[in-house]
């Protein structure tokens, strides 16, 4: 029982790898000299690539800092009510903010729905935010306190203390996190179709609309495009843990727990 | 204390937004709400029982394929949904489950699953290994019911809490994998939207954020009761 | 450049860690503070670091209050059980970040002194426990403390190499003209390094003086002999049939397969040793300290 439970989960996983060649197969008949000449799209990668990096930077930032501050200051009350944006669905919160936004409710002179894409950026930054303090808040639950004592008693400024004793244990969460916020964010349909406006369009709205309005059907860019990303974000993925693989092992080796 | 006071306001801010406007009370046609249950609770049960059991594999296998496997398993994370959703809408096009229940369920499970199976495989790693080493010790029925069990009980209803709040987030898959033919409270929130209806979008809204907090006390409840009676046999 | 502790007061909920705790320590000199686990002795320690704040009382160094300076700011390093070297950096550049301008000199400097000069870009998993010790030696030696404190800091490493490293380190702080603060639970670690002790228990000071006072004092205290007038641990001495100071023979028993001898000295003080199973009860046998240690 567990070995075919365990096959089906595999299976299951080898499944997106499978959609990866189906993708590319389909996109090969696709007009690559217009579509990297199309403005449509290139506005889109533009406004995408403003959003997702504004987007996993903040609620980088922030979860970190909120986890590190829960641990220290040991909020116990604050740290269970920060888990809650995560258990709203995204498309929900995307509501709740072009609520908070729309007609009257206007704060500050943004508007639900603008080309800066604002309340876009607010919603991720809600929802993702909690998703990094959860994958950092373990980290410095086990974090050996001891490092940042020695790093005290050494004199150390407190960057230095930091970037020694404790930035180099979070190196793998947070490229964890970066990437999969990276690849969450950058092509996604539901909030900013909610919240975004007719043009610029993100990429992952611009790719669906394209594939499921009757007017493209026929069309191959949207499979190209999301083959492109796909391998984009797939290089960077490769390149950072590539490049960041021998301070991780020699971390994994020395660490004192 | 001011700062906590407003990390927790910022928390909890945009739930002023429910309050904005009243939610329609009217409910005409159930059939949407039906489907959101029914596919929670099969794609709930399905990722609980796969990811537990996976996890508790890679955790114990001495297979010289792990790694690669555990690359597998987690490279889903990496990949943008919307393009795994594209190229799964070609393969099921392909197989003739496009606008069919299992379709979406398929589809939903390979969109959930790595975040299963992480969250499963870091509980454990939570636990330790020595302690369920120990537990390895007992006799399959008993180490799964009095031991397992209680022991993992609070991971897997996060697994299910995840795989509910992932499942409500998603309106394109259900939409272009299910054809329009599977409406849920998602869909219904889009389209109702789409149509400016504010108050039934506001309802389907309050739908979206209690279901996961139901879900959270059933479970919650269930786990509670479940490991007294276990107790209460060991007595 | 002497340390006043005043009346140091800890609370952990309802329990009282430290009780009023006061102690002096000289210029240059090493004192030892030694009490079993948990009678507060790291608290001491970790207060005088600055990593803990007192519920009460006052740290002096230099006639100068420590109560508001930040540890980064005490001149006041501390070595602890575990080295804790960061993993990230090599053995060369532990040391380096330590140094004043992170000097890479002044780095191999201080890795020569704790001998250990051939492994600057050593990573940290390629040393042993030992080594890995020293470099943390060197690493706050590096910093240019005007205090060091040790936080049993030899607890984790094997006897010999243990001896090695206490007989090392008290050698180098003397040389040095540091003054040092040891916490341990050894009392024969605190006999060899220390220039006075203090006794702590429950969090509460019961004797302060030299190694030798409080053996003359304190009845029990570790597992000493006095031989050539001065203290010595039992593991540096051994029973012979011709040499050293006489001792009689009164009874013997077998402890994990080993036969222990009971002796006594003139002076009615005795000592338990590892025995050759042909002694006789009654007989006057000899004292003497190991060969290895006369070197």
């Amino acid at each position: 029982m567990l070995r075919s439970s365990v096959a089906l989960s595999i299976l299951v996983s080898f499944l997106p790898l499978a959609a990866l060649f189906f993708l590319g197969m389909e996109a090969l008949g696709t007009d690559w000299g217009a579509l990297l000449t199309d403005e449509t799209w290139r506005d889109s990668l533009f406004t995408t690539l403003y959003v997702v990096s504004v987007s996993t930077i903040v609620s980088l930032v922030l979860g970190t800092w909120v986890a590190r501050t829960v641990v220290n200051q040991r909020w116990r009350f604050t740290s269970t009510i920060l888990k809650i944006p995560m258990f709203v669905p995204h498309i929900a919160a995307a509501y709740l903010f072009w609520l908070l936004f729309s007609g009257s409710n206007g704060f500050w002179g943004i508007e639900s729905n603008e080309r800066d894409y604002v309340t876009v950026i607010l919603t991720y930054i809600w929802k993702e935010t909690p998703f990094v303090f959860l994958m950092m808040i373990g980290t410095y639950e086990q974090l050996n306190r001891g490092y940042v004592e020695t790093a005290k008693t050494l004199q150390l400024s407190p960057y230095a203390q930091f970037k020694h004793a404790e930035f180099p244990f979070l190196i793998k969460p947070l490229l964890d996190s970066t990437w999969i916020l990276i690849a969450f964010i950058s092509f996604a349909y539901e909030v900013p179709a909610l919240l975004g406006v007719t043009y610029p369009k993100l990429i992952g709205v611009l790719a669906y609309e394209r594939l499921s309005t009757g007017l493209y059907l026929e069309a191959t860019e949207p499979y190209a495009v999301a083959l492109i990303w796909t391998c984009f974000v797939g290089f960077g993925v490769f390149v950072s843990y590539v490049m960041t693989a021998s301070v991780r092992r020699r971390i994994e080796r020395g660490v004192r727990r | 204390m001011i700062r906590q006071g407003f990390i927790l306001l910022i928390a909890l801010f945009p739930f002023v937004s429910l309050f904005l406007v009243a939610p329609s009370m009217e409910i005409g046609n159930v059939e949407y709400i039906v489907h959101t249950v029914g596919l929670t609770i099969i794609l709930s049960g399905i990722n609980v029982w796969l990811a537990t059991t996976f996890a508790w594999w890679l955790l114990w296998t001495e297979s010289r394929w792990k790694s690669v496997i555990e690359w597998l398993v987690f490279l889903p994370l990496f990949i943008p949904m919307l393009a795994t959703l594209f190229g799964l809408y070609l393969i099921l096009a392909e197989v003739g489950l496009i606008g069919t229940y299992i379709g979406v369920i398929l589809a939903l499970l390979v969109v959930t699953i790595p975040y299963s199976i992480r969250l499963a495989y870091n509980g454990m790693a939570v636990i330790g290994r020595p302690l369920l080493e120990q537990a390895r010790l007992l006799p399959m029925s008993r180490r799964v019911v009095y031991v397992l069990y209680p022991l993992f009980s609070r991971m897997m209803r996060t697994i299910a809490l995840f795989t509910t709040v992932i499942l409500l987030s998603q309106f394109a898959l259900i939409q272009l994998i299910g054809a329009g033919l599977i409406p849920t409270v998602t869909t219904e929130l889009y389209q109702s939207y789409a149509g400016n209806n504010r108050s039934l979008a506001l309802s389907n809204t309050w739908m979206l954020i209690l279901f996961p907090v139901v879900i959270y006390f059933l479970l919650s409840g269930w786990n509670r009761w479940m490991v007294r009676m276990l107790k209460g046999r060991l007595q | 450049m002497s340390l006043n502790v005043h009346d140091l007061r800890k609370q952990f909920g309802s329990r009282h860690i430290l009780d009023g705790v006061n102690f002096k320590v000289a210029p240059h000199d090493i004192h030892a503070i030694v009490g079993v686990s948990g009678s507060g002795k790291s608290t001491i320690l970790r207060i005088i670091a600055g990593l803990e704040t007192a519920d009460g009382g006052d740290v002096w160094w230099n006639h100068r209050s420590l109560n508001n300076i930040p540890a980064h700011k005490r001149r006041v390093t501390m070595l602890s059980q575990t080295a804790l070297l960061f993993p990230h950096l090599t053995v060369g550049e532990n040391v380096t970040l330590a140094t004043r301008g992170r000097s890479r000199k002044q780095a191999e400097h201080w890795l020569q002194v704790v001998r250990l000069a051939d492994r600057y870009n050593a990573e940290i998993h390629e040393l042993s426990g030992g080594e890995q010790q020293r470099v943390s030696l060197a690493r706050a030696l590096a910093a240019e403390p005007e205090l060091l404190l040790l936080d049993e800091p030899f607890t984790n490493l094997d006897p010999k190499l243990k001896l090695d490293l206490q007989r090392f380190i008290r050698d180098l702080v003397k040389e040095l003209g540091l003054t040092a603060v040891l916490v341990t639970h050894d009392r024969e670690e605190a006999m060899l390094m220390a220039d006075r002790v203090t006794l702590l228990e429950a969090g509460k000071v019961t004797q302060t003086g030299t190694a030798e006072e409080l053996y003359d004092s304190a009845p029990g205290f570790g597992d000493f002999v006095m031989l050539d007038g001065k203290l010595r641990p039992l593991s540096e001495v051994e029973i012979s049939e011709t040499i050293g100071e006489p001792v009689q023979l009164m009874k013997k028993i077998y402890r994990f397969g080993q036969c222990f001898g009971e002796y006594h000295f003139e002076d009615g003080r005795s000592v338990m040793l590892p025995t050759h199973e042909w002694f006789r009860i009654g007989m006057t046998y000899r004292i003497k300290r190991k060969e290895e240690y006369h070197a």
